[in-house]
């Protein structure tokens, strides 16, 4: 079924395209994409846009990721700390980080770093609040003299969740980022193909999205299950 | 009186820390630290928004959000919940849909604006629609996830003494996988919230995310700051009233997905 049901929707698709039961100009055949994908992920652009994607990631994931975890690890340590930044976290957090582009981009100016930010903040808030979720559970009695041996330990699974999620969330952050000011990188390639209507390379981007996804949350989620084999479970969402 | 002091010294630091902040944010942009180009004082942002929604403005826009929000929401919980109750009762639904939903998931919703505008007509009902992707995800997979977390033993139980079809779904299963139903509804609407502003950036020239759009473009800062500020207070409300209303609902169950 794994196999069967995804391959019948593609082969459906296929046909309703060649046959046009649906406009093919908006729904291309799933073998014309396949083969635009392969073409411009060697040749084109595809693959160049993918590395810029996968670039601005890297750099926004290590931009929140270290300060997120010593902040979600000192606040859950000490608990003044805690008490003064955690109505921030609370109010920031349900916030759509896509509103923070705006202000990003009048305060540094229309470029990378406004980009590459307000992914880093999709990232930041999730890796703060997982962390803390884990040293929260600690007797506080044992927090002061038992912090490398036990408290870390305890906090990584914890810590690991914020990483895979925050990677997620700035993933997210970054391709609508790209789809909506960038000039360049995966989400900007959807928009453009979609506005010149040229709409086999705007499906082949779209898979490429999807798969990077796909690769990040499942390939994070396995190693997450083998580094970490003594958790019970890793989260399923 | 008194448990409002009592309430105070505990937190006293949680109240004092954002009230430190605008205070020295007010101060720094009136003595020009801070460019009041970039960052307003608060009480003229307060002063904007004061505006804005005397001139009904603000009303119109958050009144354009909620609506798309409420249909977005309504579509997914219905789409969501059905499909999730059938791929946790099929096995085999399940096993096909797996892995289609795997690879769609993942990607920003905001993307699947130019698909749905082939598919429906483009326009409201093309927002709408692209809205409620991500929500149908995540209340999909919830509701998956709590029929199959029901004890097999209450499930074989319940058809030993009798229950079968109807009766057994509806007196066993739903409310067995009605908690994680509940958390993935809730998670849906925060979602419904943070994909409907990306989406107006994008496509609308009304609603929250239009306006927030257009006030940076036009460089209308103080609007700007003061329509972020009710987004933010939308999302406050939407997931902090939402858990509040599944503690009453559901006071038996721990929510799983508690950040």
């Amino acid at each position: 079924m794994a196999v069967l049901l995804p391959a019948a929707l593609l082969v459906l698709w296929e046909i309703c395209s060649r046959f046009a039961v649906v406009p093919p100009r908006y729904f291309p055949p799933p073998t014309t994409v396949g083969w635009v994908l392969v073409d411009r992920v060697v040749a084109g652009d595809l693959g160049a846009q993918s590395l810029v994607t996968l670039a601005r990631l890297g750099s926004a994931f290590a931009i929140a990721a270290l300060p997120g975890v010593l902040l979600g690890l000192l606040m859950g340590v000490a608990r003044p700390l805690r008490d003064a930044v955690e109505p921030y976290i609370a109010f920031i957090f349900p916030v759509p980080k896509i509103t923070l582009l705006p202000f990003l981009l009048i305060i540094l100016g229309v470029g990378e770093p406004a980009f590459v930010l307000t992914g880093a903040t999709s990232a930041f808030f999730q890796i703060v609040i997982s962390t803390l979720g884990g040293v929260q559970t600690m007797d506080p009695r044992l927090l002061a003299r038992l912090f490398w041996k036990i408290i870390l330990p305890a906090a990584l699974p914890s810590i690991f969740t914020g990483l895979r999620l925050g990677l997620g969330l700035a993933l997210v952050a970054l391709v609508a980022v790209e789809f909506i000011a960038a000039k360049s990188g995966l989400g900007h390639l959807v928009y453009r193909h979609w506005q010149m209507l040229s709409t086999p390379e705007m499906y082949a981007a779209f898979a490429l999205v999807g798969a990077l996804g796909l690769l990040l949350t499942r390939g994070l989620r396995a190693l997450q299950a083998r580094v970490l084999a003594w958790q019970e479970e890793v989260g399923s969402l | 009186m008194r448990a409002l002091g009592r309430w105070l010294t505990e937190h006293w630091i949680a109240v004092g820390s954002p009230l430190l902040l605008l205070v020295a944010w007010e101060w720094a942009s009136a003595t020009g630290l801070l460019r009041e180009a970039f960052f307003p004082r608060p009480s003229t942002i307060a002063a904007h928004l004061r505006q804005l929604a005397a001139d009904g403005t603000l009303w119109g826009h958050t009144a354009m959000t909620l609506i798309r929000i409420g249909w977005a929401f309504a579509l997914a919980a219905v789409l969501g919940v059905s499909v999730g109750l059938a791929m946790g009762l099929w096995r085999q639904l399940r096993d096909g849909l797996d892995p289609v939903f795997a690879v769609i998931y993942p990607i920003p919703s905001v993307l699947f604006l130019p698909f749905v505008s082939f598919l429906v007509p483009p326009g409201e009902i093309a927002l709408v629609v692209t809205t409620a992707v991500t929500s149908f995800f995540l209340i999909a997979f919830s509701t998956t996830q709590g029929v199959r977390q029901i004890d097999r033993l209450v499930v074989e139980a319940a058809v030993h003494y009798g229950a079968r079809g109807w009766r057994l779904f509806a007196t066993v299963l739903l409310p067995g996988a009605l908690p994680l139903i509940f958390t993935g509804l809730r998670l849906g609407l925060g979602f419904a919230l943070i994909v409907v502003v990306a989406v107006e950036i994008v496509a609308a020239s009304r609603g929250l995310g239009a306006l927030l759009w257009l006030s940076w473009q036009i460089l209308k800062i103080e609007d700007m700051y003061a329509t972020f500020f009710v987004i933010a207070f939308l999302g406050a409300l939407l997931s902090y009233g939402l858990a509040a209303f599944r503690a009453r609902l559901l006071p038996w169950v721990q929510d799983v997905a508690e950040p």
